[in-house]
Order: C-alpha cells, then structure tokens, then sequence
C-alpha cells in the first residue's frame, strides 16, 4: 500500500482513503488506545475522536510520510481527552493508585486491557509487568508503555506527551532504573 | 538485571497478540460519515498558490511587458533634447546603458552621466547638471566633457548639444564620441570644469561599461574604390553601418581639395533607392594625403541595394580666359565653360584697383591677373565676401579683387577656376 498517495489523497477529502490508511494499521492504533483507555469500547470512541480529527485536520500535515506518527500522537491526544472527561466523572482517589500492589486491579485500566480469550490472560507474568508499572509513576510509565509496547520513537513520544525529546528519554531511563529496583527486589526474595 | 527488559517485551508480545475488533472498520466509516464534510479550513497547496501568483504577474507584466523593458532601459528626459531625431528612436528602443553616476563641480552643481549609448561608430554620453542656484546657460560652459579613456580606448568629444530648462536649473546634454573598444569593461570620462575666475579644472568620472550591450553592426564592408579627378585620386575604403549612423571612410589626396568649403558634399548614399540622410564629415591629414569620413543616418533595415555615388566633387577647369573690362555689364554675367561671372564694380581707390565679381557659391577663380598697358598685376587679395542670396534661392558669392596698381586695368585674366564638378561616379557596394 503506497501509504503516501492515500495521504494525497486523504487531503483532498477522500474518507474512504483515510479509513484505509487506518485500517492498515488497525491493530497499532487499537492497542495503542486499548492501553490508554484500557478497555476495548473506550479504546474504539478514543478512535472515532481520532478519525474525525485526522479527517478534519489532514490539511496541516505537512510530510505525507509522517502521517503515522502524527495520527498517533492525535489518538493518544483523543485518548488522554476522554480520560480527562472520566477523571471529571470519577474520582481519581477511587481509581486505585494507592500503591498498593494487591489493589483491585480492575478498576485501573491497564490490567483490563487484555482481551478475554488472550492465552496470557491472568498469566503471572503478565500480572507481575503491569502491576510494577502502577508502582512507577504516570509519565514515566506512559513513556515506557509507548516505547516498549508501541515501538514508537522518541520523537513521536515526545510529541504525545509535550515534552522535549531529552526528558522522554530521562523518564524511561528513570523508569526502568525503578523498575529494576522494584523487580530485582522481588527476585532476589523469590530466590 | 534484563529482567524488566524482557518482561517488558514479553508484555509487547502479548499486546501484539491483540487485534482490532472487526466492528472497528464500521465504526470509525460511521464516524467518518457523520463528520461533517465542510472541512474547518481547506487549504489551498501551495504549488496552486504560486501558479495563481504566476498567473498575476504573466498576465500584468506579460502585457506590459514591453512597456516595463522600455522604461528599464530607456534614458528619461532627454526626449527634448533628442526629438525628431534617429537617436530618440533608438533611445525608444532602449538601446541605451543606464550608468547614473555623478559628480558635484566647485560651484555645486552636480553632475550626472544618465547613460550611453555605443556602437561601432561612436559612443553618445547623456548628462545632466543640475543646481538649485542656477546654472550658467553657455553651450561649452562649466563642464565640458572632452575624452572617454578606458583599455585600448582613447575617444575625443566629437560633437554634442545641451538643452537648458526654463528655471536654468537644469541641462539636459550629449555628447557623441569616436567609439570605444570592445574590449574596454570601465571608461572614464574627463572633463573640464570652468570655474569662476576664468580658469579651468580638470576633472573624470569613471563608470562600468558593457561592450555586450554595444550596439550590433548591421553592415561593415570594405569599398576599396579609388576614383580619378582632376587634382588626384579619391579612395573610399569602408562602410560601417550601426543603429546611431552609417560612416563611410576613406581618403584622398586632391591638390585642390580646400579650395572649395562643400568638399565632401556631393557624395551622396543611396539604399534601396533612396538617399541617405547625411549627417556630416570631416577629415583630417595623414601620411598619404587625408583620411576622411562622411557621415550618414541609418540604413533601412531591409536592405536590397546600396551605393555611393559621388554626383559631385572638387574639380579644376583650365580657362585662360582674357576679359575685357571695358566690355562688361553689371548685370550681364560672362560665361566661364558653364559658370557665370558677374562683374560688378571696378575702379580705382587708395587701396589700388578694387574688382567685385560675384560667382556661383561653388567657384573659385584661379590665377587670376589684371593687365593694364601691357603689364600684368597678380591679385593681391580677395576681401569682403558675402553671400547673396538671389531671387531665385541660388546663393552668389560676392567678393572684391585687389590689385597693388594705381592704373586703371584693360584686361582680367582668369588661368582657372575650382568648382565641384560633376563626376556621377557610382560604386555599387554588395549587401549580403
């Protein structure tokens, strides 16, 4: 698929060349959204944002090559406004961040984020991963979900996020460092 | 250590695994389809803008556009100064170099060289001086441009004329030149400033020139003809035809030249037919007789035939003729092979015998002697020459004999006489 002629495209209003140009890469936007929004409805509005976004701001990408990228950074901007509009629902407190690594993790949207019929579901491991990461905190953590689960780059990170390339690389640096601290602390226990 | 690292990519493994709901392909159509296709602000590609920009200026200057290339080169202002002429044409055309370089003289007037004009027969400079003050209005007064210098460039004034502006604040003014080399890339134009305690000051300006922007030559030839006549031989040597003038070169060398003043007159250019305005000529000494040039205006641009024809040049006619003085009336002329002679007056005075005779405009008597019993009296001098202009409009020259003798002559001898004479002589000059 010649990504950049559906952009062309696309910017002169065709939708059916936007959809295309999502539905080829249908699976990195859901889990992409699916990690925000942590559960697969939400994940989906977050995407309908996002479409109509891209529809209606298509004019102002500039480098047809980059329209991944900066559709990404639009969906995780979709994502983060509909969660800002849950946060306005539900109180933060109740959302479980009280560190506590046997809180219910149900009402967090990370360990909701797998599917029903995925063969790690309730893995240990996987389990293990996610409830670390509620230990680290929002950014870096962000961050890292993005670089290491997305594949993305620091440039299209840095956008999502609003920060300069430098602190992207500090938070997952600063994250991972945690990370391991909390991890090597569990293994050197376990052994 | 690479635990986190690996449980993280375990993690990413299982993300993977995850796929799109099939219901997200609807969805996101429906949602699409809902957007309202007014877009916020359709932007117009940039390449569009240009061509609309490009359109605009196509369309305004392309109109124009000869207008714009003739106020871009055209020399402003001079129209006045050079009207009616084959210059304003050319200046029309804008076949000029702008140079807008100044000078301030001693007196504050400031001086500038508007432009050039330059082809293979001359170089033309517009100027303007310009003072608040006023300027004194003097054809040759304070500044007189006298030489244009530059590599393997040497070029004295030849001609010019100025025009001043009814406040006598301004002049307006050319000068033509002997041309410029077309190797010169910078000439510089000396001058000489008059100042107030009639003394003089030398001065120069310097400007850029372009030999590419030279006029071309239409036609350059060489004629190499040489024509007999009475006292010598007349040569014509080349045409050079360029867009200010067509100059013929050549040279002679003719015992009795400078005894008449229209020497080169009767020289006429004839293209398609037709004669070509002459502009002027001079001449001047050199090793083998005189070089000369004539000038004329352009040639048509069409050009199917050209020839120089010489109707008439100097020539001699023996006469020994011997005139009665008795004989003679006032108003009869005597014939001399063709040309009258008038003789008006002769008498005795303190200066010794005054002769009046009157001739056509082109004769000029030669050994001329009175006789008066038996002994012979050369002419002294001629004095008081008039011009008189005859009912008819041909031109009579009137001049008075004198003679060193007090006795009242019998005879006027008269050895010879210089007229232009008609040779018809044509030399046809090949084009193309």
């Amino acid at each position: 698929m010649n990504a950049v002629r559906y952009v062309k495209k696309a910017k002169k209003g065709n939708k059916e060349a936007l959809l295309q140009l999502i539905m080829a890469e249908k699976d990195d936007y859901y889990r992409l959204a699916l990690t925000y929004m942590g559960n697969s409805h939400d994940a989906m509005d977050a995407m309908e944002d996002m479409i109509v976004k891209l529809y209606e701001n298509i004019g102002q990408l500039k480098k047809e090559e980059a329209f991944y990228s900066w559709s990404k950074t639009i969906l995780a901007n979709s994502c983060k406004a509909l969660l800002r509009k849950r946060q306005k629902l539900v109180p933060l407190d109740e959302v479980g961040m009280n560190g506590n690594l046997a809180a219910d993790a149900g009402s967090f949207p990370a360990p909701d984020l797998v599917p029903i019929d995925d063969p790690y579901t309730n893995s240990d491991r996987q389990m293990d991963i996610q409830k670390l990461l509620q230990q680290i905190n929002e950014q870096q953590k962000e961050a890292i979900q993005l670089k290491y689960f997305h594949d993305l780059e620091y440039q299209t990170i840095a956008k999502i996020t609003n920060v300069p390339v430098g602190t992207v690389k500090s938070r997952i640096f600063q994250g991972l460092k945690k990370l391991r601290e909390l991890y090597g602390g569990e293994i050197d226990e376990s052994r | 250590m690479n635990h986190v690292e690996e449980r993280l990519r375990d993690e990413k493994k299982r993300i993977n695994s995850i796929t799109a709901p099939e219901e997200l392909e609807t969805r996101l159509r429906n949602a699409l389809n809902e957007a309202a296709p007014k877009r916020t602000k359709r932007r117009i590609p940039r390449v569009w803008k240009a061509a609309a920009a490009a359109l605009f200026l196509i369309v305004i200057f392309g109109y124009h556009y000869n207008a714009f290339a003739y106020y871009g080169k055209k020399l402003l202002g001079f129209d006045e100064l050079i009207s009616g002429t084959l210059l304003q044409e050319l200046n029309e055309q804008g076949m000029g170099q702008l140079v807008d370089k100044g000078v301030t003289l001693e007196d504050g007037t400031e001086v500038t060289i508007d432009g050039i004009m330059s082809d293979a027969n001359q170089l033309i400079l517009y100027y303007t001086l310009r003072n608040p003050k006023g300027i004194e209005d003097a054809m040759g007064g304070i500044f007189n441009p006298e030489q244009i210098t530059g590599f393997l460039t040497n070029s004295n004034v030849h001609s010019g004329t100025s025009l001043i502006n009814e406040d006598h604040t301004e002049i307006k003014g050319m000068r033509t030149f002997k041309p410029v080399s077309p190797f010169a890339k910078q000439l510089t134009l000396h001058y000489r400033e008059q100042l107030q305690n009639n003394q003089g000051k030398d001065g120069s300006i310097s400007f850029p020139y372009d030999p590419n922007k030279a006029m071309q030559t239409q036609v350059k030839k060489s004629i190499r003809k040489t024509i007999k006549v009475d006292k010598g031989t007349i040569t014509f040597r080349s045409i050079t035809a360029t867009p200010t003038m067509t100059l013929i070169e050549g040279s002679f060398n003719v015992e009795n030249f400078d005894r008449i003043h229209s020497g080169l007159s009767g020289i006429e250019l004839i293209a398609n037919g037709t004669p070509v305005e002459e502009l002027g000529s001079g001449h001047q000494s050199s090793i083998r007789g005189r070089n000369f040039s004539i000038h004329y205006g352009l040639l048509p641009k069409q050009l199917d035939s050209l020839e120089l024809v010489m109707k008439e040049f100097v020539g001699y006619q023996k006469l020994d003729q011997k005139l009665s003085l008795a004989s003679i009336n006032e108003n009869e002329p005597i014939s001399l092979e063709g040309k009258g002679l008038w003789v008006k007056k002769a008498a005795v005075t303190s200066q010794g015998v005054e002769i009046t005779i009157a001739t056509d405009d082109d004769v000029l008597l030669d050994g001329v002697s009175i006789e008066a019993q038996d002994e012979v009296t050369s002419l002294r001098t001629t004095v008081n020459q008039l011009d008189s202009k005859l009912e008819d409009g041909t031109i009579m020259k009137e001049r008075t004999l004198l003679f060193d003798t007090s006795v009242m002559p019998e005879y006027l001898h008269i050895k010879g006489m210089h007229y232009m004479k008609e040779y018809n002589q044509v030399i046809e000059i090949p084009v193309n």
